[in-house]
């Protein structure tokens, strides 16, 4: 059977386009070490207070309707492609984050929360480069923990 | 209703050729011995002769001659330019010619996607998107607000194991 001309030139189109569109929705795997910091905040309701540390945070905090808002701890680390860092947390826990794909413009990490040895939470969330998201409710001193973690791919 | 009554309302549809080949002989049959039938019969052919003849002659009288004019007319007026345009359309959306619409279609589709998902467009600003979450014995509560772009994970203790002194509770309402 001959293939009419036309089809002819619409598959040659087709397959060039495919060529060069097909590549732009691929994942992307920058080279560079992707930044990651984790800022800890102790909440509680025993007072109202933000710590001036954490006005850029008010709004998001707000979210979780606690009165006291106080960053204890802010921690920044470069972390690699597929291999986890470890920062430490008060109440002798630690927090393994493993940054795995950066696609989208969305960065991608397995985020493990342990109590010395013991596992919390495992989770895997994917969120936009630059941006950050809350892990909380680890009860700490009277109050609770809230982590807010967050990815910067260079 | 007499043998004759019955054929003679059959007598129509017979001459018409319309009777089954049994019922037409039967027909047939009666019509040869019966004279009143056959004289029906031939009243019926008089008239479909006479039926036959008026129409010839109204065909005929009928002027045909200005809708052949109008046809040679309308053949000879060049086209409006709506006309030729719906000519070439249906043209190209004839179906063999319409094979290419398909792949272009797709490919069009596949270029708007990628582009859109390679720069970002449309995407969630601030929001993350939880892919799993296994909390080991703790409850896991997920709260995503758009209003602040927030998404938080939190954790319970399970109602059995959980210590009252150990967790603030939250200030005038349940955030989860």
């Amino acid at each position: 059977m001959t293939i009419p001309s036309s089809l002819r030139r619409a598959s040659r189109l087709f397959s060039l386009w495919l060529l060069v569109a097909a590549p732009l929705g691929a994942a992307e795997q920058p080279a560079q070490p992707v930044q990651l910091k984790i800022g800890t905040i102790f909440a509680t309701n025993q007072a109202e207070c933000l710590d001036s540390q954490l006005a850029k945070l008010k709004q998001q905090l707000e979210v979780v309707k606690y009165r006291c808002y106080r960053l204890i701890r802010e921690e920044s680390q470069k972390g690699t492609w597929q291999g986890n860092t470890v920062f430490e947390i008060p109440g002798g826990r630690s927090l393994v984050v493993q940054p795995f794909e950066f696609r989208n413009s969305r960065v991608s990490l397995k985020v493990r929360l342990l109590e010395g040895e013991k596992p919390i939470v495992d989770t895997t969330v994917r969120f936009p480069n630059k941006g950050n998201f809350l892990l909380g409710g680890p009860p700490h001193e009277g109050g609770v923990l809230i982590l807010s973690i967050s990815a910067a791919a260079q | 209703m007499t043998e004759c009554d019955r054929i003679q309302e059959w007598l129509g549809a017979w001459l018409d050729g319309e009777l089954p080949s049994a019922k037409a002989a039967e027909v047939k049959l009666h019509v040869e011995k019966c004279a009143a039938c056959a004289a029906e019969k031939e009243r019926i052919q008089r008239l479909d002769a006479a039926l036959k003849r008026a129409l010839e002659a109204r065909v005929s009288d009928a002027a045909f001659a200005p809708f052949w004019a109008g046809v040679r007319d309308r053949i000879a007026r060049e086209k409006s330019w709506r006309d030729r345009v719906f000519d070439w359309m249906r043209g190209v959306l004839a179906f063999p010619r319409l094979a290419w619409a398909i792949p272009v279609a797709a490919v069009v589709l596949i270029a708007l996607f990628s582009t859109v998902r390679y720069f970002g467009w449309f995407a969630p600003t601030n929001l993350a998107s939880v892919e799993s979450i296994d909390g080991h014995g703790f409850n896991v509560a997920l709260l995503r607000e758009a209003k602040t772009k927030t998404t938080v994970i939190w954790l319970f203790e399970n109602q059995e194991t959980e210590d009252d002194n150990s967790v603030e509770p939250a200030a005038s309402e349940q955030a989860f």
